[in-house]
């Protein structure tokens, strides 16, 4: 992997303490230094542990401290997960055999193991998730603590199962772990970057037509699903977009607009903003690896990558995090990957479901328009 | 047997030494930081220094570059990612390099400072930290700072006093600043030098011209003795907290810079005297001061005001003290202002 100027996305060990931390009943513990702790504690907003090693257990071996924290953590009724970082990982310790007197889940996910992504995949794959024929309804998945629209694309995901009498199964990564092991057979996605791998998976519900196309299949598969409700409050809300996006564009020309995000996310994006407002893709940088596109896409990973695309393609739309928000200065910016800082969020938004679609549109509309005014 | 220390040890909880020196360098607004270790390590605290910045409405990103550490590099050495990432550094548009390293480069044990003494044609500045194995957050400031100070000589004085080691992640660190440069310039005393805030990398060679070094915060004190040693500067090794504690660091200035500073301590008292009475409606209140973080600079700053105030202390509501003390004057009416919000809640 070459040198890299400001990367963009954080490493495996965060994305293992995402997806651990989202499931009630865990005590996660970061084994690895203070630094290693902070950083997914202030990003994840969540209770996270630490054994914040020092150099004495780097050179005289970290199982007296891993056990201590353990021991400390012991009678909290909670199952423990110990999560290591790149120091303890090339330690060579046998931390599995050392913990072998414990109920622990290790999670060998070392920040130069990958990014985000992987290191969840890892920590899932670690859980063992179990489908329970007797399990009746549909998981959701996609969701993960790092992502600051996962609870809003719960949530909403939750409704549209509730107006279409659909039980929920498991939500991944947000639930009680006890549930991890008795999923339903069925899954839908809200952010396919961030897969369980577990049930069947009937769609994904980013945009009206993955949403539509979703809640047929669920309609055929589960018995009690009444899909009438969802897919009649898609046609209005659709209808209100169709409306937003015309009078917008009796105004002005279409955005051109350049997105960087997951590819899921940037993808949802592009295709909405394609579809509803002929918005030119100039360009689409994902921090992951892409996957196939109608549109020009590449991965970013750096700064410097996003900084060459936007000079190239000159947007007047830009999607992604504050960081771009910061290099776009005053070109029209809507956030939707992490971080998005310097702004106040307090309510749970989503992206995925009738109102992430929604969601979208209404931040674009406003953001264009404030530029243009 | 375990002889470990709990994690409640300050030196386990005292961060990390990459971030804190990277508190510094990102501040140097002409020079480039190459943070050697795996991407993680660069993320972390480019995301950092990004949310602090954007909190003090900085709409800039630091210049970070990492060295992208693969598990490959981890087996078989990272000095030659190093050595690309500094020629590429080197080639841009910087006046220096830092080069930082992380806790797995400490680990495989890279020669860094070998590498970092080849020639790039730009001065390029190794300076320690190794995340937890180089120390803490403070250590990674302090040796930053006092790193930075040994590229500075000696120099004339001037009229004016250098800020030590401003803490650039607090949220409201261009208030205390703006709080300081007040009180010194009740005293006639203009900021010679923010080191490190804002500043190009050739004004380092200025450290050495004031008359006096004012440290942040008492952590600061090993670089407030370095800097006396090198430059023969005096320093105060901390900002007031404090109503009296405020009068008494404008005195302790106007003594070390030798000027009267009775008429602007007489200033400062009416000052303070027109901020309690603006809160006289505290006055009989009772509250709890929340002492989970402030210290014990914080705590007796918040009590004596709380006398002053006639606020009692037992029963009440909360008052959270924040975790760094209000600084100066303004620092506590800004402080008056939650406490009103707390006691009436």
């Amino acid at each position: 992997m070459p040198e890299c100027d400001n990367p963009l996305w954080p490493c495996a060990m965060t994305g293992a303490a995402a997806c651990l931390a989202g499931f009630d009943g865990v005590a996660v513990i970061i084994h690895g230094s203070s630094g290693c702790y902070y950083y997914p504690t202030t990003l994840l907003h969540a209770p996270l542990h630490g054994t914040f090693i020092l150099e004495n257990e780097v050179i005289f071996g970290s199982e007296d401290r891993l056990r201590e924290v353990i021991g400390g953590l012991a009678g909290t009724g909670k199952r423990i997960a110990v999560v290591t970082t790149c120091v303890p990982a090339i330690l060579g310790e046998d931390i599995q055999s050392m913990l072998a007197d414990f109920d622990v889940i290790l999670v060998d996910s070392p920040g130069f193991s990958g990014d985000v992504e992987t290191g969840y995949a890892n920590a899932l794959s670690r859980l063992g998730p179990q489908i329970d024929l007797s399990t009746e309804g549909v998981n959701i998945d996609g969701a993960c603590l790092f992502d600051p629209f996962s609870c809003g694309n719960v949530q909403e995901i939750l409704r549209l199962f509730t107006m279409a009498s659909v039980p929920a199964g498991t939500i991944f990564c947000q639930d009680r772990l006890e549930k991890v092991y008795h999923t339903a057979p069925w899954t839908v996605s809200t952010n396919a970057d961030f897969p369980s791998g577990t049930g069947n998976v009937l769609g994904g519900t980013l945009g009206f037509d993955a949403i539509r196309a979703t809640f047929y299949k669920i309609g055929d598969h589960i018995e009690e699903a009444d899909i009438d409700p969802v897919l009649r409050d898609v046609r209005q809300q659709e209808e209100r977009v169709v409306r937003a996006c015309d009078k917008y564009l009796q105004r002005y020309d279409p955005p051109a607009a350049a997105i960087f995000a997951g590819n899921s996310y940037a993808l949802f994006a592009a295709e909405v903003l394609h579809r509803f407002l002929d918005a030119e893709i100039c360009c689409i940088g994902t921090r992951n690896m892409p996957g196939a596109s109608p549109f020009p896409v590449k991965r970013t990973d750096g700064i410097s990558q996003v900084n060459e695309l936007l000079k190239a393609y000159t947007p007047d739309l830009v999607i992604g995090s504050s960081f771009e928000r910061v290099i776009s200065k005053d070109i029209a910016f809507v956030g939707i990957i992490p971080p998005l800082r310097g702004t106040v969020r307090l309510s749970p938004t989503p992206l995925a479901g009738v109102n992430g679609t929604l969601f979208l549109i209404e931040q674009v509309l406003n953001a264009c328009m404030d530029r243009k005014a | 047997m375990n002889s470990n220390p709990l994690p409640v040890n300050s030196s386990r909880l005292g961060g990390c030494t990459l971030t804190g020196a990277l508190s510094v360098t990102s501040r140097i607004c002409d020079a480039a930081t190459i943070v050697h270790g795996p991407k993680g390590c660069s993320h972390h605290n480019f995301s950092l220094l990004h949310a602090t910045w954007l909190d003090n409405d900085e709409v800039l990103l630091p210049d970070l570059v990492s060295t992208g550490l693969t598990e490959q590099d981890i087996v078989f050495g990272g000095e030659s990612a190093l050595r690309t990432a500094l020629d590429k550094a080197a080639g841009r548009d910087v006046k220096a390099v830092f080069v930082l390293s992380t806790c797995i480069v400490e680990t495989i044990g890279d020669d860094v400072e070998a590498v970092c003494e080849q020639e790039y044609g730009i001065p390029v500045i190794h300076i320690p930290t190794a995340g937890f194995l180089g120390g803490t957050f403070q250590d990674g400031v302090n040796n930053a700072l006092i790193t930075l100070a040994g590229s500075a000589d000696p120099c004339a004085l001037i009229n004016g006093v250098n800020i030590i080691g401003e803490m650039n992640l607090e949220y409201e660190v261009a208030e205390n600043y703006a709080e300081i440069a007040r009180l010194l310039g009740c005293l006639g005393l203009p900021v010679s030098l923010r080191f490190v805030h804002d500043i190009p990398f050739d004004r380092i060679s200025r450290l050495g011209a004031a008359q006096l070094n004012l440290l942040r915060n008492p952590a600061l004190v090993p670089v407030g003795q370095y800097l006396e040693e090198r430059f023969g500067t005096p320093f105060i090794p901390s900002f007031p907290h404090g109503l009296s504690d405020t009068i008494a660091f404008l005195e302790s200035v106007a003594r070390c810079c030798g000027i009267d500073g009775h008429k602007a301590v007489e200033r400062e008292r009416a000052l303070q005297t027109e901020m309690i009475a603006a809160f006289g409606d505290l006055h009989g209140s009772r509250a709890t001061l929340g002492n989970t973080w402030p210290g014990l600079e914080g705590l007796v700053a918040a009590e004596e005001l709380a006398g002053v105030l006639g606020i009692s202390p037992n029963g009440g509501g909360e008052i959270r003290l924040p975790v760094s003390p209000a600084v100066g004057t303004a620092g506590l009416r800004r402080m008056l202002h939650r406490w009103r919000r707390a006691i009436h809640a």
